[in-house]
């Protein structure tokens, strides 16, 4: 956005070593009372006499500059004379300024007190500078009175005219920053009403140029007489307007805008309007900012009440992402956004109309690389990021804050492109040097269409304030998220604990009583010869039952250890395996005659005592159900499969009803009763473990009174599984 | 002589005391069963002192250790004997309810000679404490006798 006319940012402007000639400048050493510089016109101006300075006018002067301590011009008489004047204290002396003073009359005074009455306390920033463009031009008498506004760029926009007709209206042109340079701006800010009669006027020099105290041109920055800049004169004249005014309207210490006045012929303001143009000034720059403030608070509660709304939604959710995804609406809302985003985990979650998972990825490492601040925002990303144009059409405008100090998580929120229109005044790209080598502004304002592409409407304050309270909350929420995840693992590392300690004393403690009872039972037995039948029988199941409760507990710590033991993994000869068990399962049963049908099994990769442990119920089971069956048959196979290996036990005994097979491999779940098939009710539920513990899966197919089969897969080696076992 | 070297049983609980007791008179041993009730009393009897300062010097044919003692339990005393110069060619057998292999593990990196878990089933349980008295008080050749104090 660098234009040629910047060059006019380097000139001069506070020290013109000059004034326009509706006035005359006067400085004064404040100590001595003694004349430093005057305006060439100084003497002519205030009547003094051919003969130069007299000693009692000089002494009048500094009366003058002693009694004027307010701001502003005042009416005095010099030399019998009335005059108006505004006095400066500096540190190159006082600085006098003389005008001519005013026809009597009725001031503005009573009109302005009408405006002030008129202006609606909850009127549209819009409708207040209509009115107030309209009330300068009543007091002023200009041809056209126009309110700009500065944009963040700086620059400006008609947003109010109010015109006789005589100067072609403004009425939303654009105005380039060039045009108002960066040095003028400060001195519009800080100088709040400027005027130039004439713009033909010939300048008056300052005698002597530098000034005695520090021999430097004499600073008019603060002076209403000051000499303006050539190149703006030319840009007048350019415009047709040969007088103009400015009042500046500074919001909050800032150049919000200027009322910019203009008239097609010289014309002279009198310093009290000029006064009462400046008031009014003011309090339209007060009842701007009061508005202003009002609007970014409406917006900041009616965003915070989003805000709340949502964090309350994510409170309920274990995981951000997903609860920022599920609720798109006030996500996109809390920056009046078209489409948001969060990168989180490594994860991207998006709504709404965002760039792609990739581009937003690229973006976060971009930001994260570039940027120490936690919120970016822009309204034309691809200006700063040359990539983000292949995008503009979802993310043109983007609001970005980090989440985490560490990785590249953030959240975003996106606006689409808004090609829009704008009509400069003047086609700005067209001022050349010219033949003296300076730069000379356009000499045509007829209008010129720029289309800005890229641009996303822009972001208010409050919306990026929204963005970053936000992003604090869910700094919160994350890093809570991460304290509860820290306590519930140190909770659960204690339970672990508690529960290692439980069973620990359960299986020596819960074991001992029981061994007791058999003990004395038996002793009993064998200390009385005589017992009858019945005694003998009773004595039998106080033991039977006794050795039950142990087995019960055995199994039980049997199953809790098995969650805790780590398994070691070698490669497991089935055939052998399954041999061994067959040969403890046999030995269970004396006497039965079983038909054992076993086939060539593949090898497996696991625990060897663990899956021991599970064959020894699946086929100890199938011995137990097909008790009765003559003969009974077991059959025992397996297979290699795309995933691992799997083995399957089947038998001809009792089987049981598919309608149950969900609670098969639950603890204590029994499908017969006890006097029916004895156990505990745990076999299948520490098979079932065992083979989850692999990582393995198994299954179950029965038939009530035809049969059951069993198969489980164990997984192929993991390639980061080591042998641990020899 | 060795076969009259008292057999040391460490027990705190009165009824696996009897049935152990029980159990053992089946043997038909001679040898003398010293019986203590906790680990500090075993230590007392192994070091000759306190109570058994004036006890028939000797070692103990065998030490059946129960774990859990009041006290000092049983792996301290097994870890006090085995890691004592004079004492570690005392054979001990650890006698448990517990199957924690924890326990197994540190009973043989302390040095035990033997680990048994105590079965519910009464008749296993009687032919384990018998087979240990047995095999420790007769058929194993003790250790010789160290030279000490005499």
């Amino acid at each position: 956005m660098t234009d040629d006319l910047d060059i006019c940012a380097q000139e001069p402007i506070r020290i013109p070593g000059s004034i326009q000639p509706h006035g005359c400048l006067v400085v004064l050493d404040p100590g001595s009372g003694r004349l430093l510089q005057a305006s060439a016109n100084a003497a002519a101006f205030l009547g003094v006499g051919e003969g130069g300075w007299t000693a009692g006018q000089l002494a009048e002067l500094a009366d003058l500059a002693g009694a004027t301590a307010e701001e502003g011009f005042r009416p005095v008489r010099f030399a019998g004379r009335p005059f108006q004047l505004a006095v400066q204290t500096t540190a190159q002396g006082w600085i006098l300024e003389f005008e001519q003073a005013e026809q009597p009359g009725e001031g503005p005074h009573p009109r302005l007190r009408r405006f002030l009455d008129q202006i609606d306390p909850m009127a549209e920033i819009g409708d207040i500078l209509q009115a107030t463009v309209r009330e300068v031009r009543a007091l002023t008498g200009f041809n056209r009175v126009l309110a700009y506004r500065f944009d963040g760029d700086g620059h400006g926009t008609v947003v109010a005219e109010d015109g006789d007709g005589q100067l072609p209206s403004y009425l939303e042109l654009r105005f380039p920053a060039s045009d108002i340079p960066a040095q003028a701006r400060e001195l519009y800010r800080v100088n709040r009403i400027r005027i130039i009669p004439d713009a033909g006027y010939e300048p008056v020099p300052i005698e002597p140029a530098a000034s005695p105290i520090d021999g430097l041109p004499l600073d008019l920055g603060g002076c209403g007489l000051r000499s303006v800049s050539p190149v703006h004169l030319e840009y007048m004249r350019n415009m047709g307007t040969w007088s103009s005014m400015s009042v500046s309207l500074v919001v909050d210490g800032r150049l919000w805008g200027l009322i910019s006045c203009h008239h097609g012929l010289a014309r002279r303001i009198a310093a009290p309007v000029r006064a009462a143009c400046d008031f009014l000034g003011r309090v339209v720059s007060h009842q701007i900012g009061a508005r202003e403030r009002h609007a970014t608070a409406a917006r900041r509660i009616a965003l915070k009440r989003v805000e709340s709304g949502l964090l309350v939604r994510l409170a309920r959710v274990p995981n951000l992402r997903e609860g920022l995804v599920a609720n798109p609406e006030p996500w996109m809302e809390l920056a009046g956004a078209a489409g948001a985003a969060i990168l989180f985990d490594g994860e991207v979650g998006t709504v709404g109309l965002t760039p792609p998972a990739d581009a937003i990825r690229r973006l976060a490492g971009w930001l994260r690389a570039d940027r120490t601040a936690p919120l970016f925002r822009t309204d034309h990303l691809s200006a700063a990021l040359p990539e983000a144009a292949e995008y503009a059409d979802a993310g043109s405008g983007v609001v970005a804050v980090s989440i985490s100090g560490l990785h590249d998580d953030a959240l975003f929120w996106f606006r689409p492109e808004v090609v829009r229109t704008v009509r400069w005044a003047g086609d700005r790209r067209k001022a050349e040097p010219g033949e003296d080598g300076r730069i000379h502004p356009r000499h045509s304002f007829e209008q010129w269409k720029e289309q800005l592409r890229g641009r996303a409407l822009p972001w208010s304050e409050a919306e990026a304030e929204s963005a970053r309270e936000f992003r604090n909350a869910i700094v919160d929420f994350v890093l809570r998220r991460a304290e509860e995840r820290a306590a519930l693992t140190e909770e659960l590392q204690r339970t672990n604990r508690e529960l290692e300690s439980f069973s620990y004393s359960v299986s020596h403690d819960l074991r001992a009583p029981f061994r007791h009872i058999v003990g004395y039972a038996e002793l009993l037995r064998q200390k009385e010869a005589g017992l009858d039948e019945k005694s003998l029988h009773y004595i039998t199941n106080i033991v039977e039952a006794a050795l039950s409760a142990g087995r019960l507990v055995d199994d039980l710590l049997r199953f809790s250890h098995l969650g805790r033991a780590s398994l070691a993994m070698i490669r497991i000869d089935m055939n052998k395996l399954v041999a061994e068990v067959r040969r403890a399962v046999e030995h269970e049963h004396p006497g039965r005659a079983i038909d054992w049908r076993v086939g060539e099994l593949p090898a497996a990769w696991g625990d060897p005592s663990l899956i021991r442990q599970a064959l020894l119920n699946l086929i100890g089971n199938a011995a137990k159900y097909s008790r009765g069956r003559d003969p009974a048959i077991i059959e025992i196979s397996g297979a290699v499969e795309a995933d691992g290996t799997s083995y399957r036990i089947a038998d001809n005994g009792v089987g049981f009803d598919m309608a149950y097979v969900g609670k098969l491999f639950g603890v204590f779940q029994r499908l017969h009763r006890v006097e029916e098939f004895e156990g505990t009710g745990i076999g299948l539920a520490l098979t079932k473990r065992i083979v989850d513990r692999h990582g393995g899966r198994i299954d179950a197919q029965g038939t009530l009174g035809r049969g059951a089969a069993f198969r489980f897969t164990l997984p192929k080696r993991g390639k980061e599984e080591r042998v641990v076992r020899s | 002589m060795s076969d009259l070297r008292p057999i040391l049983l460490v027990e705190d609980n009165p009824r696996d005391l009897e049935l152990t007791l029980a159990a053992l008179a089946k043997c038909n041993l001679a040898n003398e069963i010293v019986v203590v009730r906790d680990g500090a009393e075993a230590l007392d009897y192994l070091h000759g002192r306190n109570e058994y300062a004036s006890r028939d010097p000797g070692d103990p044919a065998v030490v059946l250790l129960d774990l859990k003692l009041p006290k000092v339990d049983g792996l301290e005393v097994l870890e006090q004997v085995k890691l004592d110069p004079d004492r570690r060619r005392i054979p001990v057998v650890m006698l448990t309810s517990s199957r924690e292999e924890r326990d197994l593990v540190r009973s043989y990196e302390l040095g035990v000679n033997a680990f048994v878990v105590k079965p519910v089933n009464f008749n296993e349980f009687h032919e384990a404490i018998q087979d240990l008295g047995m095999f420790w008080a007769i058929l194993n050749e003790p250790p010789p006798l160290p030279r000490r104090g005499s």
